[in-house]
């Protein structure tokens, strides 16, 4: 089920709140589960089997994990939550990449799976496995009720898309939380502004883009246009979704961790990835780059550590290899930071255009098909293949969409946050959001009903 | 403190009105038709374990809640406010604004579909009338984007590959003798009782004149056109004219797929989806109109889409028998069991629309 959906928002989330909050908090935690869990079937009623069998792995094994006297038997549980990890993500996601590139290489021909990826599971795979290895460290005790355990990992506000929620920032809420009324407005106000910015930027962009793979007339202009509409695009889906879940949590009683913190603003791709998903970065950076020896190590091997977590960045992304292209030309970007001082300390406007030009390149490749429409793409946005500069269906819908742009420049600022914000603090200006608030629910619904659907980016991942 | 306590009604108040829909939406009766989109709406449908297990209950509760969330026309009519007007969109669903007119994107020509319908029309040609002597005739008429916008079709380049694709053909041009008022401002077609300069011009090339009075019958029920429904803008409904003269009234319309004869305005369909329909009933196949007031008895078959539907009908004083052929809805292979060719004028009738749509006709 999509958040922004007519079946999600005036079926499933009213009577999914109205059941939560006239049940006892000891039966909260089970109405969270219960309705994930119908959350979760509703797009994949074969997958929740999937989810279940996770969910009681997992529980088992944190259970293991914990309870084993000896280092030897932690590790080995460990070992096995890691297998069971990199065995779902390998069979659900991975295998029909693996398989195509070995038969591409070897000339054989073994049949591909061909199994629909199982939606969120790699938020989800993500989730347990941080649980395991933190109550493996001892961070963490292992959660013994499975009621809780099956909540965190199926929690629907943040099951499909993220933010990557580890187990040790909410095991205090599953236990106890409290439930405000300040909380509610603050929760709701969030999901509002992640809803429309899902609905009214991120789709309607992502109709821009849809006209720019129809067009017969391509032009260098209409190439730009669709690489910021692409940039815009992600940013609002999936920074609107992680707004969603953040809020949908605040109304649940949990504090998320942020994910976006204006990563257009960055002056750097070190800053960029600080500011972008960061859920996703640090979870690398903590399981992943750390534990390999981060950049205590020689250089030989911190090059390998960083150019390994960003390939798994990368391919974290989707089974195809210019996701993983895409990790690595990150990775060398970073490397290319670390000894060129200078590149992250490029004078004023110089320093954003730098991140901007990089991350746009980046996001075309990440948004191809393949590598021959990359190519194509890069070409067309710098005047290769004897394309116009210009046409006029170009200007037709740069006429069209040149709003939404600016809108989509200063939604990606803080600057229309700081605003409401400043409003906020007087009375009046608090009325006003709650009007703008009950505008942009009608609004979003408005497209909702006209048909305006489109899913979430991040399903995919 | 007293900015929390408004926050809080705030947030009451956005949600008693999302509680308020909610209840709305999982009470109100459901139903079968939107007017406006003319199209009949999805179901919530009946729950059943082996569509739920299937996925095909989820996807058809998907499209059944959206189709009868309540208030829906309204809604659709909000977003297209602020699609419009709010972000400055110049198109909502493909539907653009321009001089009062609501009219369609159609951009840019597919050289690949008018082609394609060339061959279509040139196979016909060769099958059926190379060989019978036929004064051949072919007009296109020009979609309303000919005269608004800033996106409009290269009519020029158009025109002349229709021209060149079909040198069988006198080609009569009807720009010099359209404006944009002559079509509805919230239909795709063009008005009947603006056509006669059109009818005009048509009848001389293919070497008649029109001589009858024609009366206006101006139909009682507002006119919505397909793009009020598409756009879903305010705008004012239409009237909708009927040009009435001896031979329209006198004429009887032969429907080959029902096998019923009825009018040349066929007032059964006042109460259709689409008003346009009282023009010649409408999409249909085959036709054939026989006049026995004409003036010669001559006969004419015409290869046409929707636009006909309005023009024929001013054509007839001239003719004893009309033949009208749409093949976007039978197959052009099939026409000689049912046409006999013998010399018959034949009139080439079709939008830029229908000419720039890849594999419509057949």
């Amino acid at each position: 089920m999509l958040f922004s959906s007519i079946p999600f928002l005036y079926w499933f989330l009213p009577l999914v709140l109205i059941v939560y909050f006239l049940v006892p908090k000891t039966g909260k935690n089970a109405v969270l589960l219960i309705s994930s869990l119908v959350f979760y079937g509703w797009g994949e009623p074969k997958y929740l089997f999937l989810m279940l069998a996770t969910i009681c792995l997992f529980y088992l094994c944190g259970l293991a994990i914990g309870g084993a006297k000896k280092q030897p038997w932690k590790k080995a549980w460990l070992t096995v939550s890691v297998f069971i990890s990199l065995a779902l993500l390998g069979v659900f996601k991975y295998a029909d990449l693996f398989v195509s590139s070995f038969n591409a290489v070897t000339g054989l021909s073994i049949p591909l799976l061909r199994l629909a990826l199982p939606i969120g599971i790699s938020f989800y795979t993500f989730q347990c496995l941080s649980y395991a290895i933190d109550v493996y460290r001892g961070t963490v005790p292992p959660q013994r009720d499975p009621i809780a355990f099956g909540a965190y990992v199926a929690l629907f506000p943040q099951l499909i898309a993220g933010p990557i929620v580890r187990y040790a920032d909410v095991a205090k809420a599953l236990a106890h939380r409290t439930h405000t009324m300040e909380d509610v407005a603050l929760g709701l106000r969030r999901f509002i502004i992640g809803l429309s910015k899902k609905i009214i930027l991120a789709d309607n962009f992502a109709l821009l883009m849809k006209l720019f793979r129809e067009s017969a007339e391509p032009s260098v202009l209409f190439y730009w246009m669709y690489a910021v509409a692409f940039m815009l695009n992600i940013y609002f889906d999936f920074s609107g979704y992680s707004d969603m879940a953040i809020g949908l949590g605040r109304i649940f009683g949990f504090r998320f961790v942020e994910n976006f913190n204006y990563p257009y603003l960055s002056r750097s791709i070190t800053e960029f990835w600080r500011r972008w998903h960061m859920s996703l970065g640090s979870w690398f950076r903590d399981y992943v780059y750390i534990p390999m020896g981060g950049n205590r190590v020689k250089k030989a091997r911190w090059i390998f550590n960083i150019l390994t977590v960003w390939m798994l960045t990368g391919l974290w992304h989707g089974a195809a290899w210019n996701f993983v292209v895409w990790g690595l030309m990150f990775a060398v970007l970073l490397l290319l930071e670390k000894w060129i001082p200078g590149l992250k300390e490029l004078p004023g406007a110089l320093s954003h255009v730098y991140v901007l030009l990089m991350v746009c390149i980046s996001f075309v490749l990440f948004n191809a098909e393949s590598f021959t429409q990359a190519g194509s793409d890069l070409g067309g946005m710098f005047g290769l293949g004897g394309i116009p500069a210009v046409t006029a269906e170009t200007l037709y819908y740069l006429k069209s969409y040149a709003l939404l742009f600016v809108f989509g420049f200063l939604g990606a600022t803080p600057l229309v946050r700081d605003t409401a914000n400043r409003l906020a603090q007087k009375p009046w200006g608090t009325v006003l959001e709650w009007v703008a608030m009950g505008a942009l629910l009608l609004i979003c619904t408005g497209y909702l009903v006209d048909g305006s659907f489109s899913p979430f980016l991040y399903f995919r991942f | 403190m007293k900015t929390k306590k408004i926050r809080i009604i705030g947030a009451a108040c956005v949600l008693a009105l999302w509680l308020a829909l909610t209840v709305l939406a999982l009470t109100a009766p459901q139903k079968a038709l939107s007017e406006a989109e003319r199209r009949p709406l999805a179901q919530i449908p009946d729950f059943g374990l082996s569509e739920l297990w299937d996925g095909s209950f989820m996807k058809d509760f998907e499209k059944g809640a959206m189709d009868q969330f309540p208030l829906r026309d309204s809604f659709r009519k909000f977003k297209a406010l602020f699609h419009y007007y709010g972000l400055r969109q110049s198109d909502n669903n493909g539907v653009y604004l321009a001089e009062g007119h609501a009219a369609k994107l159609l951009y840019p020509m597919d050289k690949e579909a008018v082609a394609l319908a060339i061959q279509r029309l040139d196979k016909i040609y060769e099958k059926y009338l190379k060989d019978t002597g036929s004064n051949i005739y072919a007009a296109v008429i020009p979609d309303k984007s000919c005269w608004l916008g800033d996106l409009a079709l290269d009519y020029d380049a158009f025109f002349s590959a229709v021209e060149a694709g079909m040198p069988w053909a006198e080609h009569i041009s009807l720009t010099d003798v359209l404006t944009v008022d002559d079509y509805y401002k919230t239909d795709i077609h063009w008005r009947q009782e603006a056509l006669l300069p059109a009818a005009k011009k048509l009848a001389q090339a293919m070497g008649m004149t029109l001589e009858e009075t024609f009366t206006e019958t101006v139909l009682d029920r507002p006119f919505y056109g397909v793009y009020h429904g598409q756009a879903a803008l305010p705008m004012a409904a239409e009237t909708m004219v009927l040009m009435e003269s001896e031979s329209t009234k006198n004429a009887t319309v032969y429907d080959h797929e029902s096998g019923k004869t009825v009018s040349v305005y066929d007032l059964t369909k006042l109460e259709s989806k689409d008003l346009y329909d009282v023009f010649l009933s409408g999409s249909r196949s085959l036709l054939t109109i026989e006049n026995a007031k004409a003036k010669t008895e001559k006969e004419l078959i015409v290869f046409r889409d929707s636009f006909a539907s309005s023009m024929i009908p001013l054509l007839l004083e001239n003719y004893r028998t009309v033949t009208l052929v749409d093949i976007r809805y039978m197959s052009s292979e099939v026409l000689g069991n049912f046409i006999d060719f013998h010399g018959q004028d034949v009139l080439f009738l079709y939008s830029t629309t229908v000419l720039n749509t890849k594999g419509i006709l057949k």
